[in-house]
């Protein structure tokens, strides 16, 4: 746990210095969280102030100071979800989209070594996050979560309110189609190399 | 029915999307917040409060209103002169007192259509 008990208890009677400090203590996660759900570095801190204020106007909700931790990624989660749910309309030309020959002259472009690593890393977010858009925006998040962030079922079971066997059947089948995706492209890929 | 062999490029793909989302873990690092990240939540949080503070006092407002509305009418409904009763009978009543007429309308209409003999 991050965030002290005795600071949320603090945060919930009303002390703003309390909830800044929780606010400081845990703003780089719930952005990381943020960025690794939305993929747009751009409207992360968007997304992670309107976390933050949810939190400020629902704290005095908190049963307790123990269930802080899976309250917080469920406000993260759901502001991600409804920004992604925002952002739907929009249909933007992905880097995975593009035909390896130009991603590998993009790469070439950048020159040096730190550039060449941005330009990979950039590349790696793209490729995920077409994968990803294989499945729905709840499934997205819950596999990202998982798979990403590293949560157990028993804190994702907590964060959803939903049944670790009903969690389990949804990322077998959320995984599934992710695999399909990524079997599809590997196979395409193959084809258009032999065809060259 | 015959079960289907193992596929070994399912285990393959099984690995490479767990390096993948390793991958994706390295690639999308906890990003520093800007200095401004504090008080703009600062000012969104007070516009939240001002906007709620001034939705309260309007609902205060409006229930105040609504209960001196509800005690003027109380007050008058008690001091003023009772208004006549219109209807002193029941529907029940009205509907007995209907069908208690000695000529049966029906009938006097039958008479009337056949250009027959009235009782007038």
């Amino acid at each position: 746990m991050l965030v002290d008990a005795t600071l949320i208890e603090r945060a919930r009677n009303g002390d703003d210095a309390a909830f800044n400090e929780i606010v400081v203590a845990s703003r780089r996660r719930v952005l990381g969280t943020i960025a690794r759900l939305i993929g747009r570095r751009e409207d992360v801190e968007d997304v992670g102030q309107q976390v933050f204020l949810r939190l400020y106007l629902s704290l005095d909700q908190l049963r307790t100071p123990d269930v802080f931790d899976p309250w917080l990624y469920r406000l993260t989660v759901n502001a991600a979800y409804d920004y992604l749910r925002r952002q739907r309309r929009r249909n933007e030309m992905r880097m995975a989209d593009l035909p390896e020959q130009v991603v590998m002259s993009a790469d070439a472009a950048a020159g040096g070594k730190r550039e060449h690593e941005e330009a990979e890393k950039a590349r790696t977010r793209e490729y995920v996050q077409g994968l990803l858009a294989s499945v729905s925006e709840a499934d997205r998040s819950l596999l990202i979560l998982k798979e990403v962030e590293g949560l157990s079922l028993k804190e994702l079971e907590k964060v959803y309110h939903v049944k670790e066997n009903a969690l389990k059947v949804r990322l077998f089948r959320a995984r599934q189609r992710v695999l399909k995706a990524l079997s599809a492209q590997r196979e395409g890929a193959m084809e258009a190399g032999s065809q060259r | 029915m015959k079960m289907k062999p193992p596929d070994s490029n399912s285990a393959k793909f099984d690995r490479e999307l767990d390096d993948l989302f390793a991958a994706y873990l390295q690639a999308c690092p906890d990003p520093e917040p800007s200095p401004e990240f504090m008080p703009r939540l600062w000012q969104r949080i007070e516009a939240r409060r001002s906007a709620s503070f001034t939705f309260g006092r309007l609902t205060r407002a409006f229930v105040t209103a609504a209960a001196a509305i509800c005690i003027l009418l109380g007050l008058m409904q008690a001091y003023l002169p009772s208004q006549p009763v219109l209807y002193t009978q029941t529907y029940v009543e009205a509907l007995q007192a209907e069908n208690s007429t000695d000529a049966p309308s029906m009938v006097e209409a039958l008479f009337v259509e056949d250009g027959g003999p009235s009782y007038q």
